[in-house]
């Protein structure tokens, strides 16, 4: 082939890489735009201090209300109680298959965990209906088992695989000279890992922690199926609650396009958005800090 | 490994598999064949059977269904998303002045009867209810049973979300707000799952669903009187209801955008046909021989 | 004696959660194979749903999710692998380049339902493409697209910058490298993100509830502009909406399982892909 015509074709093609990272970047950058458009629309129409302080959801009542309050409480409400589950045994496991297990065991376990991570949200829903509820059901003395606790602790296996990943790399990533001046000065296996090397990870730690509370608030058919999405201020675990995506699930079928209602939705769409934004703003954050950290 | 050679070789035969999908894909496809019905939990069932039997004389349509609540059947035509939708209530104003401002004309089907069931389970020591007390129950207003059967164990509701349209025919019916702990249920049939397992629960669904137990009804139905005292009435009772006697029967509706007219009438003729009826029948709701169809 | 029992204790607690955990897929997985094997048959795969969706088959979500795969992929893959090659292979390490990377990873991070409202607002409305397969393919390429595009950078980024400067020695154009020498080496790379993200688009649920997705369709055709069954919607609509819940718990513990089948054959494949790889190297 002549040089002439293989240039031209290199040209052309860097042209349309570049297009393609433009395309992109302009479609991504439409989410943002299309959320804050819509918002804006719902901001003229309702007071956003209303929005923010009202304590009830009730788009369709006679007088229509819309508190985020309610649904705001509920999903972090049932967002903390996973956390409160995947947290710690998410770092336990992960410690496990760092320090503990063997090199065979792990090539066993790992493609398990991401087995777990596999199981689709609908499915993992469906068993908080027909499994975990009645079981809550029947050890809580409670007629059914639909409520924050249910969505709490699917949640909390939802998060689990994301957990436990991040944090053994975290872990695995701390250098072998840490331990070992542990090790030099007398302290054990045990002592080393809770004195030495999770604290020295912690930034990693936290990072895997920010991308679980991520996965967690943003879950929409787990929490829709397994929560009950009584849309009453939220009193408890073994209360039904209404989170942010479930109301959206709900309703936006719903709504005819363009009305107050709508832009509602979209509104507590932005806050979800803006809160995932900052968890996952964190953690990256604390990633850059780990390995700034740890640059060696 | 045809993704292998597509990579490492971009001249070669790979963009021909995907050519001929991509034509298969669009080329089938005709608007003007295929029917959206959406809406009302109650009758999305008799659709769906409704759809199944129309398919086994006339394949050269396609419906698709979705449920929901009657809301998002209405929603979905003022959407454009819809051929027919499918409502267990008429049309609020709010809605019939968006109608108007979007210029979508529309016809109305009455297609069945159907009776809203207030189901406890099965144990429940309690037969018949009059409406007050139901209203009482509903609102909230009475947060205990022992009123009603003397027991002082707390009220359960078992509702539906604000879209269902059986939701606001019974708030309508007893012209009360429904009570904020109410259980929001995705559909009839999680209303059902609820009561069957809940010793203080109360609930209601479409007549429909009381037939699809199959050992026995696992459910009690509630009788109700329209007064203390008055005679009480079953939703199950086919006389009654004829006779517009119970108290919570209303007729169920189908919305279809003028538009789409031409393209659906095969398939609501089948509905009207001796087929359709009988079909409709069998799912466990009632025709009432004198109701305007048309409007 | 309390010094002995110490590290048993401590070593327990660390093996203890690690249980806990694979209780969990233990639970998972037995009971959906236990309650769900007797359930799959040649029948339930091939036939339509019959007698209301209380017999019969779960053909129309099958197909739904097949095709609704493929357009997920015809949109993602290119657009992804093009802009991935962009940002590592001809942009410059600049300030900019930087906020697109972390706008992009931010992105895989967004949850799903909202790309979901994205697609409802550009795609059905928008475009008047209307609730279709077309606009939920759309709608899930677009979630897609993040991943994929990290995915390949990251299998680029693994290719030394050496193989590159020797390809642009003998005088290969900076295309014919990357076409010829930088892709074929991060392939395997690229393929197990591809594959993983489209397993991810094949389980997914809330983008396509307002976008195109269809309770129940009476034939089994696949239409670009038409509404869909899906796999994991009908196993939502079985599990919740039905009318008969407890009559159709078997085909609903079917469907969860021939999903969750699809989804570990995305993820064998991408196992097997990597496994092959590593064994190369």
């Amino acid at each position: 082939m002549k040089v002439n015509k293989r240039e031209k074709i290199n040209t052309v093609a860097r042209l349309l890489f570049r297009n393609t990272g433009w395309i992109v970047i302009a479609l991504l950058a439409g989410i943002f735009g299309m959320l804050i458009w819509n918002t804006v629309a719902f901001f003229l129409k309702i007071k956003p201090l209303d929005f923010i302080t009202g304590t009830q959801w009730d788009p369709s009542g006679t007088s229509a209300s819309y508190g985020i309050l309610p649904l705001l409480v509920s999903t972090c409400l049932v967002t903390a109680g996973a956390m409160a589950i995947a947290i710690p045994l998410g770092i336990g496991t992960a410690a496990f298959l760092s320090e503990y297990a063997g090199r065979r065991l792990k090539n066993i376990l790992k493609p398990c965990i991401e087995m777990l991570a596999a199981v689709p949200s609908v499915a993992i829903g469906f068993l908080g209906i027909v499994v975990l509820g009645p079981s809550i059901a029947r050890l809580t003395g409670q007629p059914n088992g639909l409520n924050a606790l249910n969505g709490a602790i699917l949640l909390a296996i939802m998060a689990l695989p994301t957990i436990i990943t991040v944090t053994e790399d975290a872990l695995q990533g701390i250098p072998n000279s840490y331990k070992e001046a542990s090790y030099g000065v007398g302290a054990s296996k045990w002592q080393t890992l809770v004195r030495v090397t999770i604290p020295a990870a912690a930034p990693g730690i936290l990072a895997a922690v920010m991308l679980g509370v991520g996965r967690a608030i943003g879950e929409t058919m787990t929490v829709l199926m397994a929560t009950g999405n009584a849309s009453a201020f939220p009193k408890g675990f073994f209360h039904s609650v209404r989170t942010i995506t479930a109301t959206i699930a709900i309703e936006m079928g719903e709504v005819p396009y363009q009305t107050t209602h709508y832009y509602a939705l979209f509104a507590i769409a932005t806050v979800l958005f803006l809160f995932t934004l900052i968890i996952n703003l964190a953690g990256e954050y604390f990633v850059n800090k780990f390995r700034k950290y740890h640059a060696l | 490994m045809v993704i292998f050679g597509y990579m490492t070789n971009v001249r070669s035969a790979y963009p021909y598999p995907v050519f001929f999908l991509l034509c298969w894909l669009v080329g089938c496809s005709n608007n003007q064949k295929a029917i959206k019905m959406k809406g009302s939990d109650t009758e999305v069932n008799l659709a769906v059977s409704l759809a199944e039997h129309f398919y086994k004389v006339n394949d050269t349509f396609t419906v698709a269904i979705s449920g929901g609540g009657s809301g998002l059947g209405i929603a979905s035509l003022l959407n454009g998303q819809a051929d027919i939708a499918n409502s267990s209530r008429p049309l609020n104003q709010e809605e019939d002045s968006l109608f108007i401002r979007r210029h979508i004309e529309l016809r109305t089907i009455v297609f069945a009867e159907d009776a809203t069931a207030f189901i406890v389970q099965k144990d429940f020591p309690l037969d018949s209810i009059d409406v007050n007390s139901l209203a009482g129950i509903l609102s909230g207003r009475n947060s205990t049973w022992k009123e009603i059967t003397g027991r002082d164990i707390p009220v359960t509701i078992y509702g539906r979300q604000s879209n269902s349209g059986t939701h606001s025919f019974v708030s309508n019916k007893l012209k009360i707000q429904f009570s904020r702990e109410a259980k929001e249920m995705n559909g009839n049939a999680q209303i059902m799952e609820g009561v069957k397992m809940d010793p203080s629960g109360i609930g209601y669904v479409g007549a429909g669903y009381l037939l699809q137990d199959e050992p026995g009804p696992a459910v009690k139905v509630l009788k109700i009187s329209a007064a203390p005292g008055a005679a009480a009435v079953s939703p199950l009772d086919k006389q009654a209801i004829e006779n517009r006697k119970y108290y919570f029967q209303r007729p169920l509706y189908q919305y279809i955008a003028a538009g789409s007219w031409n393209k659906v009438k095969a398939f609501i003729d089948y509905e009207k046909g001796p087929a359709g009826q009988r079909i409709i029948k069998e799912a466990g709701y009632y025709i009432i021989a004198d109701s305007p169809t048309i409007r | 004696m309390t010094k002995r029992w110490t590290p048993l204790l401590e070593w327990g607690t660390l093996l203890g959660s690690t249980l806990i955990v694979f209780f969990f897929l233990g639970v998972i997985l037995w009971d959906l194979i236990s309650k769900g094997g007797p359930s799959l048959s040649w029948e339930f795969v091939t036939a339509l749903p019959k007698v209301g969706m209380t017999k019969g088959g779960i053909l129309p979500a099958i197909i739904g999710t097949v095709l609704l795969t493929l357009i997920t992929a015809l949109l993602a893959v290119p657009f992804g692998i093009c802009c991935a090659i962009y940002l590592n292979e001809y942009a410059r390490d600049n300030g900019f380049t930087r906020l697109i990377r972390a706008s992009i990873r931010n992105l895989a991070g967004v949850p799903s339902i909202i790309y979901g409202l994205f697609g409802l607002a550009l795609f059905v409305q928008g475009l008047h493409m209307g609730t279709s397969l077309l606009s939920a393919g759309c709608t899930l390429g677009l979630l897609s697209l993040p991943y994929i595009i990290i995915t390949t950078e990251e299998a680029l980024r693994r290719i030394p910058a050496s193989t590159r400067e020797a390809a642009l020695a003998v005088g290969a154009t900076q295309f014919e490298s990357i076409r010829d020498v930088v892709l074929p080496s991060a392939l395997p790379g690229i393929l197990t993100g591809v594959v993983l993200t489209l397993s991810r688009a094949a389980g997914e649920t809330a983008p396509i509830l307002f976008t195109g997705v269809a309770f129940y369709i009476n034939s089994p055709s696949g239409y670009l502009n038409q509404e869909f069954m899906s796999l994991p919607y009908h196993l939502y609509m079985l599990s919740t909406q039905h009318q008969a819940i407890a009559e159709v718990r078997p085909l609903a513990y079917g469907t969860a399982l021939v999903l969750l089948m699809v989804v570990f054959l995305f993820n064998g494949t991408a196992f097997y892909i990597r496994y092959k790889y590593h064994r190369h190297e």
